[in-house]
């Protein structure tokens, strides 16, 4: 199993969690009716002063406080906008994207630039006793930096508060029908300026992570369209906590067998296997629940992929395939391929109270 | 109501003008509180895009594409669609433009450049097509699939240039020169000011005639204004705003075809879209989504892009500011559109209880 070993899964969960925090704030956000287009430039953000807190105090939990602060920031600017003065949600969102750009590239001259490449020392992994030892589950799950075990707890408790809390309830009701959630005497707005700034917060711990605890240094445009690959994570995953974990997950495997697969020439067997097995995991829970005409479709794509398997010809694929495979899933899943994708109804309407 | 015509505009062009002098004073802030010098930062930016012709020239020459986005934004927009997929579009024309550069050839560049700007118009608008489909047979959110459609072509085009169409090193991660029949000629001899350069006012005086003078520019605005009238009396509404939403992306492919044609190096590069596609939904934003305002508000900008780059090399002063100044811009005139809007819809609701009508309705005058 060359390249589908418990290193890859290991590496699929630490390059999954920052998309899955940004995901599971920006499915908060979207849910109540905000599209922060903005989760790239709050990404960055967190990702620059987050190293930039631990460069100065030498205390990776300080820089990674100092990260969801700074998506925090960017956040009131994103809801004092879209929310409260009610401007085009896409609009402020491209526009923090190039504040961030723009911010990070100049203070990250002007301070380290002349200093060469300055590095901190990464967060260091902290294996959990008892649990880090057992066979597969330990090493992949349980053996990792500390904010992938916050984000085991983080994901869960949103989507439990999102389905089972009165909070949750107001989220979702301000997305699809805000008019009858005011009505009922909540202030539409406020849960707004909430569900964004639960967004800024985890993305700035996502961008957080991955300069202090992945790599411990500052890249220009680190974040690498992560934020987006978030955005493509709630569509694919339908605008539910679990379809996003799931697409969070395949995202992140895609890419980490990508790195992997960087110097092959072909792609191995396995790997075809594995995507075919895959494909015919969806077909059959499609199937089941009796989606036939997407069932048909997934067919083809699966024998698509498993012919060169059968034909015995290790297929080359480009890896920009396996980059942009994310996003052509993310489409599909939205144009109904892969059952019905429901977008929040309120999704990027500005709420004006007076209006009712 | 001409005179409150008038007034509006006026008020826009206050709001857009004050937005951009509050932005490059805080940016000039930021200069001074980084301890470099504000004054030689402002003369670097500003020698940096009218300093010499050469620099004059460029700055025009970036004035094009960042025109091109704002018309294709403001053309999907009057019809309420958005397209926050012109940064894809744009790399889809100038990937069909490239295509047809590098592999057609013996033909007479009367043909050839034509087939390269038909080209790109055709992939830009292909591409904002497949949106456009899919949000009338499948009801895909158009904001959501042109966004993905963006970063599924910067992958498409990223495999060109270092795949098939990679020049025959295989070492740069470009494409070879195009052939020389299918360039833009070259405006002013010895700059890198092309003859693209006539696109900007031919196009932004044609949208601006198309939107307000003909009756399919009608349809489009009534159908932005109020989909459901619009609809009621007769307008196929969903075929105007898809065909709005994909000639959009045809004014974008123009915008890559022109990256491809009319640049020094002729070539095709990983992300030669250069932010063109975002940026231009800043300038439109600016220009308050009028046609022909686009044409100063891109030179503004295109003004801040060319001077950013002695900005970092005489003032030592990061051309990261540019991008803060940018991104400032936005957030001021979006959070300005408010007090706008406000005593717009005070002023319509005292006359008749009607439809609210959005910020620079395109509808407001039906009867003309």
């Amino acid at each position: 199993m060359a390249p589908l070993d418990t290193a890859w899964l290991a590496m699929t969960v630490v390059l999954a969690v920052p998309i899955l925090l940004a995901a599971g704030g920006e499915l908060v956000s979207q849910r109540s009716g905000v599209m922060n287009v903005g989760l790239e430039g709050m990404m960055l953000f967190g990702a620059f002063f987050g190293f930039f807190t631990v460069e100065r105090t030498g205390s990776t939990w300080l820089g990674l406080l100092a990260g969801v602060a700074a998506g925090t920031a960017l956040a009131v600017v994103m809801a004092l906008l879209a929310v409260t003065l009610r401007a085009d949600q896409i609009v402020v969102g491209v526009g923090i994207n190039l504040l961030a750009a723009g911010v990070t590239i100049f203070l990250n001259r002007q301070l380290y630039l002349d200093a060469g490449q300055v590095t901190v020392d990464r967060m260091a992994r902290l294996p959990i006793p008892l649990l880090a030892d057992l066979p597969l589950v330990g090493p992949v799950l349980f053996d990792q930096s500390p904010v992938v075990y916050l984000c085991y707890a983080i994901v869960p408790v949103t989507a439990w508060a999102l389905y089972r809390r009165r909070w949750g309830l107001a989220v979702r009701g301000s997305g699809e029908l805000p008019e009858a959630v005011e009505t009922a005497g909540i202030n539409v707005n406020r849960v707004r300026w909430g569900a964004v700034l639960i967004a800024g917060g985890l993305a700035g711990l996502g961008g957080a992570f991955l300069s202090v605890a992945q790599v411990g240094l500052f890249i220009e445009g680190m974040t690498g369209g992560r934020g987006f690959l978030a955005l493509a994570a709630v569509v694919f995953g339908k605008w539910h906590p679990r379809g996003m974990v799931l697409a969070c997950l395949l995202f992140g495997g895609a890419d980490a067998l990508q790195l992997r697969l960087q110097n092959a020439e072909t792609i191995p067997p396995v790997v075809w296997l594995a995507a075919v097995a895959v494909a015919v995991v969806f077909l059959v829970l499609r199937l089941r629940r009796g989606g036939a005409r997407a069932g048909w479709v997934l067919g083809v794509v699966a024998a698509a992929f498993a012919a060169p398997l059968v034909l015995g010809i290790s297929l080359s694929l480009p890896a920009q395939l396996w980059l942009a495979l994310p996003y052509i899933l993310s489409l599909a899943a939205l144009a109904g391929l892969v059952g019905r994708a429901r977008v929040p109804s309120a999704l990027a309407e500005p709420f004006d109270r007076r209006a009712l | 109501m001409m005179s409150d015509r008038i007034r509006g505009l006026l008020i826009a062009w206050a709001v857009s003008i004050g937005a951009v002098v509050t932005a490059l004073l805080a940016s000039l802030v930021v200069v001074a509180l980084a301890g470099s010098s504000p004054a030689e930062a402002a003369q670097a930016l500003f020698d940096g895009a009218f300093g010499s012709t050469n620099r004059t020239a460029a700055m025009l020459a970036k004035a094009v594409p960042l025109t091109l986005a704002a018309l294709g934004w403001v053309l999907a927009f009057s019809a309420r669609r958005i397209n926050v997929g012109l940064e894809g579009q744009i790399l889809a024309g100038g990937a069909v433009a490239a295509t047809i550069g590098l592999l057609v050839g013996g033909v007479p560049a009367a043909l050839h450049l034509p087939l390269l700007v038909l080209g790109g118009i055709a992939g830009g608008a292909l591409w904002a097509g497949i949106a456009a489909w899919l949000w009338v047979k499948r009801d895909v959110n158009e904001i959501i699939a042109t966004l993905l459609l963006n970063l599924i072509m910067v992958q498409a085009v990223s495999w060109l240039v270092s795949g098939p169409l990679e020049e025959p090193t295989h070492t740069l991660g470009q494409t070879e020169p195009i052939a020389a029949t299918a360039r833009w000629p070259v405006l002013i001899p010895g700059t890198v000011l092309h003859w693209d350069l006539l696109l900007v006012p031919l196009l932004a005086v044609g949208l601006s005639f198309f939107l307000r003078g003909t009756t399919a520019g009608f349809r489009l605005r009534a159908t932005g204004a109020n989909p459901a009238f619009a609809a009621y009396s007769g307008i196929r509404t969903a075929r105007v705003s898809a065909l709005a939403l994909v000639a959009s992306g045809g004014i974008a492919g123009l915008a890559g075809a022109s990256l491809i044609g009319a640049t020094p190096q002729a070539n095709m590069a990983d992300n030669f879209s250069a932010n063109y596609g975002f940026e231009g939904i800043v300038v439109a934003l600016l220009a308050r989504n009028s046609p022909l305002g686009c044409i100063p508000a891109a030179f503004l900008f295109a003004s801040l892009k060319q001077g950013g780059g002695l900005l970092e090399a005489r003032a030592g002063v990061p051309s990261g500011l540019v991008l803060v100044t940018q991104g400032l811009v936005i957030i001021l005139v979006a959070g300005a559109g408010y007090l706008f809007e406000r005593r717009r819809t005070r002023r319509v609701t005292a006359k008749a209880p009607s439809q609210p009508l959005p910020s620079e309705a395109p509808a407001s005058d039906p009867t003309r």
